[in-house]
């Protein structure tokens, strides 16, 4: 791997869109990112690969409650709940703060709850310190263009296709081939791995470290295993990994 | 039930006017009712390939805002009476017509036709997203090209979120003589990124350009071409025939190839 000595950055994991299956109900979380960059399109858009990619997570019929805080149109909630509905699930409840959209989904027919503190649930800046989410298991391609986000470990049960992104605060899997970029503790932990069965990424990302395959990739038949090592991300045999390797805290990088 | 199919690359210049163009042809000739919609709104083409630009009278806006009747806008072929046109307004940009009316107009023409192929705009902006509103299946059209394999890969995502699932690959302008000798990526590689199922292979042809300024399709004007055949085994396809691929790389698998290919590498 050729290393860049440009450091990244942290990265919010938090997507535009968060589901969180609690109980009985499913959560649909719309996290309040930079108002002023919404693209509602690519809001639906993402919406509807998650549920995609992850429509054996639960059952049809499943009651959602929406919980977003920022202002949204009868017309955007009715686009969501059609959304919902062609994965057979229901939207039921919107939680919110915001008075537009309270008033939007009485208007649609949904229950309303009004509560002023939300921001608690979705406030990505506390969430690096807090536990780990579950993790998220996609069953699907994610093609150019795809963006998924998630503050826990990302599997995905297919290729990941140049163009596209994947970024975890925990290890990302692809079962299938990587050929985009892929960024693994983004929320700065250095001890996070990209696993992959097929080893082709434009880049890769651990923590603060970047590095882009060299350009001639030599032809590998193995799972690899992306690791941060003393002079920056390195591959491995997945195999073998953890009998050979161990994190070293005081370096921050494996050996 | 008639079959609503979108005709989509992403990327522009790859071929969705002229394989909309024959494609049709291809089916009119298999008896079957077909209407062609111009979805590419300001930038309107099929009426050009099919050689019909001076019996347009009405369009599509015309049709979407009552202006006039549904069947006086549909243009009829002149080499083929079940076939029929609906052309886009010149005049007007992308964002003049909604998703809703796209649907509600098509799925009139869904009445009284068999196969509805809709020419989607390059990009994917308002206008793919009004010329995939109705649609039930796609077709990616795809060129053995680095950056249209890339945006027809950001398409197919963007059509399988909006529930469209039955989705093909026609690969276009392949030269068969640059994939023998290495010099363009194959239809496996392709195939490798999109990993959709391939309904038919175009083969680069002179003829195609020659035919699509005089406004007369390929399978239409010279239907013993190697293109022509191929739109042919693509509408049979579709109508769920199995009909086995050309093999296009056999022309060039002779002698002084293969010493030429062991001599590069």
């Amino acid at each position: 791997m050729t290393n860049v000595t440009k450091y990244l950055s942290l990265v919010n994991s938090y997507s535009q869109v968060h589901l969180k299956l609690e109980g009985e109900k499913l959560l649909l979380i719309l996290p309040e990112g930079d108002k002023s960059i919404i693209d509602w399109w690519s809001v639906v858009d993402e919406l509807k690969c998650r549920l995609n990619g992850s429509d054996s997570s639960w059952k049809s019929g499943t009651r959602v409650e929406l919980i977003a805080n920022y202002a949204l149109e009868e017309k955007q909630l009715q686009g969501i709940a059609q959304a919902l509905e062609e994965f057979k699930l229901k939207l039921k409840l919107v939680c919110t703060s915001n008075r537009q959209t309270a008033i939007a989904a009485a208007g649609s027919g949904f229950s309303v709850q009004q509560e002023p503190h939300l921001e608690t649930v979705v406030d990505s800046s506390q969430t690096q310190s807090q536990e780990l989410a579950e993790p998220l298991y996609l069953k699907t391609t994610i093609r150019s263009g795809m963006e998924v986000r998630h503050p826990s470990t990302i599997v995905i049960w297919g290729d990941l296709n140049p163009g596209a992104k994947a970024i975890a605060a925990g290890d990302i899997f692809v079962w299938g081939r990587l050929r985009g970029i892929a960024h693994a503790g983004s929320g700065g932990d250095r001890s996070r791995h990209i696993v992959a069965l097929k080893m082709e990424p434009t880049q890769l990302r651990i923590a603060d470290t970047l590095a882009r395959a060299p350009s001639a990739n030599p032809e590998r038949f193995e799972p690899e295993v992306a690791y941060i090592a003393t002079e920056g991300i390195r591959l491995a045999k997945a195999m073998d990994f953890f009998k050979t390797h161990s994190f070293s805290e005081t370096i921050g990088a494996w050996r | 039930m008639s079959r609503i199919i979108v005709v989509t690359s992403g990327k522009g210049g790859v071929g969705k006017t002229t394989i909309t163009a024959n494609l049709g042809s291809a089916l009119g000739k298999l008896g079957r009712k077909v209407a062609l919609v111009d979805a590419d709104f300001g930038l309107r083409n099929l009426d050009l390939l099919m050689g019909l630009e001076n019996r347009v009278v009405y369009t599509a806006m015309d049709a979407i805002g009552g202006e006039c009747r549904l069947d006086q806008a549909l243009v009829k072929d002149k080499r083929q009476n079940q076939l029929v046109l609906l052309p886009a307004a010149q005049n007007r940009n992308k964002e003049a017509i909604q998703p809703t009316q796209m649907k509600e107009i098509v799925s009139k023409i869904a009445l009284s036709y068999e196969y509805i192929l809709i020419d989607c705009p390059a990009g994917i902006e308002m206008g793919f997203r009004n010329a995939i509103a109705a649609a039930g299946e796609a077709l990616i059209v795809s060129t053995p090209e680095v950056a249209s394999v890339r945006d027809a890969d950001r398409v197919i995502g963007l059509l399988e979120s909006h529930g469209i699932e039955k989705i093909n690959l026609i690969v276009n302008r392949l030269k068969p003589d640059m994939v023998q000798m290495n010099e363009m990526i194959g239809v496996e590689d392709v195939l490798d990124v999109l990993s959709i199922p391939l309904i038919g292979i175009i083969p680069e042809d002179k003829r195609m350009i020659v035919a699509s300024n005089r406004g007369e399709p390929l399978v239409l004007g010279q239907p013993d071409s190697l293109p022509a055949i191929a739109f042919d085994n693509i509408a049979r396809r579709l109508e769920g025939e199995k009909v086995p691929l050309l093999d296009l790389m056999a022309a060039q698998d002779n002698i002084i190839n293969r010493l030429r290919r062991l001599f590069r590498t």
